[in-house]
């Protein structure tokens, strides 16, 4: 009888562990990207991806622990299990597919080229021989350079980071810097009047969130519900309207007043809905 | 850049100052690891027997023949591999750590090396073992010669714990990134804010050092006043 107490016990206690430990997941980030992901003035995680993450761990019941790591080292990191999900914006590539899986694709993004304002340069300008363009090592920007300009009579110059190639530009030591066109936007809005946008270049790339090869702990099927959900409700499209226009002293304002919502009363969508009217002017 | 750049970085200064505070936790961690580990390594390589002399050589050769970050990637990364999951600091600790004792065993060999062998005799005939003769004559003086040569790689492991971002742990060159990210335009004032910080922290360390070089000498060993 005691044993059968004992036994009973330990069963309650073992199915209210199971139901109250949630899986805990490990998200990789290089936290400088923004509006994608970064560090607000106060030092707290905010941008793009990282809300969306929040917000389907919420949805699928899931919790994650978001940490800062270096790009290049993130695909390595999850190989090593070092973490579990990488969301950095990280560009689908048949080469990055061979070594991690890779979620539907969540974004389009295509390439802007920046150059000096005044400096009257067009496309055709740009990518003609002679030309030097700088684009940050690693990145869609600068296999784009390589691959479809070089052989064009174009000299690449690749930076570590990408406000590196535009403090070069503004030096005049190159004549125009790809990068994505959302970061792009963001450099013109911090360097008003000095660079510009001259050309979007159409390069059809797409993001995903990533995972390890095979995804053997079935964290992909819980992105890609959470993904449909935030869509289904329209907190994705909200989420897109505060992060991606506004300036980042005034997202992150937003941020700081609304967060308890998602992070509290665990609701994304009144979060999401929070962030755009705290933004309208 | 102008002058408006130098008062947006104002209020930056704390953040940076967190920042370097994990560096100088970095260097504490590492220094001192590299110190023990060196000076064994350093006796071990004088005074032990041939096979374990050989050993410590054959330490010193890995770990001063790697590149850093290298042996970062090695730890944090490795590590994990055989079911080690260190955080990025200790690993970070234990790779410059390492790292630093082979550097370390061969400034402490050199001392050790550069004490007369005539002390080690005169120790000797006094009736001292061989063990305690190397504790009480040999290496008291040798630790002492070697603070010159010390106070450099005090210095240059000191930068060295910028690496540690390589495998992500947040010092100041990160918390750098972080601001720069936000700000494009303070990227070069925030990078000689930093290279400042690092200046003080050299000065105020070599400072000490020759403080405590000064303090513990023995008038007439060194062979000048």
């Amino acid at each position: 009888m005691k044993n059968v107490g004992v036994a009973l016990l330990i069963a309650v206690l073992l199915a209210g562990g199971v139901a109250a430990a949630q899986p805990k997941y490990v998200v990789l980030s290089d936290i400088a990207w923004a509006p994608f992901e970064w560090v607000s003035e106060k030092g707290a995680y905010l941008g793009f991806d990282l809300d969306v993450m929040r917000a389907i761990a919420i949805l699928e019941g899931f919790e994650i622990e978001i940490r800062d790591t270096p790009f290049d080292s993130i695909i390595p990191a999850i190989i090593a299990g070092r973490g579990d999900i990488g969301a950095s914006g990280f560009t689908i590539t048949d080469e990055r597919a061979l070594v991690v899986s890779f979620s539907e694709a969540y974004w389009n993004s295509n390439q802007a080229v920046v150059v000096r304002a005044g400096s009257g340069l067009d496309l055709e300008k740009i990518v003609s021989p002679g030309r030097i363009l700088g684009a940050q090592r690693g990145t869609t920007g600068s296999f784009w350079i390589e691959d479809e300009w070089v052989p064009l009579g174009v000299t690449l110059v690749e930076y570590e980071t990408y406000p590196e190639a535009i403090l070069d530009l503004l030096a005049g030591r190159i004549d125009a810097v790809v990068q994505d066109v959302d970061p792009s936007k963001m450099a013109v809005l911090q360097y008003k009047g000095q660079i510009e946008i001259a050309a979007i270049v159409d390069t059809g790339e797409q993001f995903g969130f990533l995972v390890a090869k095979g995804d053997p702990k079935g964290i992909l099927p819980k992105i890609e519900s959470g993904v449909a959900e935030l869509k289904r409700t329209g907190a994705w499209d909200l989420l897109i309207e505060a992060y991606f226009g506004p300036a980042l002293g005034a997202i992150e304002a937003a941020w700081e007043k609304c967060i308890p919502i998602l992070l509290v009363e665990r609701d994304p969508l009144r979060y999401a809905q929070c962030l755009v009217a705290e933004l309208k002017p | 850049m102008n002058l408006s750049a130098w008062t947006e970085i104002a209020p930056h200064i704390p953040v940076l100052l967190r920042g370097i505070l994990v560096n100088i936790e970095l260097l504490l961690g590492l220094i001192s690891l590299g110190l023990g580990v060196g000076v064994v390594t350093a006796l071990v390589e004088v005074y032990g027997p041939r096979p374990l002399g050989w050993a410590a050589g054959a330490y010193t050769w890995f770990f001063r023949g790697v590149p850093e970050i290298v042996l970062l990637f090695l730890f944090y990364f490795g590590l994990s591999q055989f079911g080690v999951p260190v955080s990025a600091f200790f690993a970070a600790v234990l790779a410059l750590g390492l790292r630093s004792s082979a550097y370390q065993a061969q400034i402490f060999r050199g001392a050790l090396q550069s004490i007369p062998h005539g002390q080690m005799m005169a120790a000797r005939a006094l009736g001292l073992g061989r063990v305690k003769a190397i504790a009480y004559v040999i290496l008291p003086q040798a630790l002492r010669l070697s603070l010159a040569g010390w106070s450099n790689e005090f210095s240059s492991v000191l930068k060295d714990t910028t690496l540690a971002w390589g495998i992500g742990v947040v010092e100041v060159m990160r918390q750098a990134s972080y601001i720069r990210a936000r700000n494009f335009t303070l990227t070069l004032p925030i990078y000689i804010t930093v290279a400042l910080m690092f200046l003080v922290l050299t000065y105020v360390g070599n400072v000490a050092i020759g403080l405590a070089e000064r303090r513990l000498r023995v008038p007439g060993l060194e062979g000048r006043r």
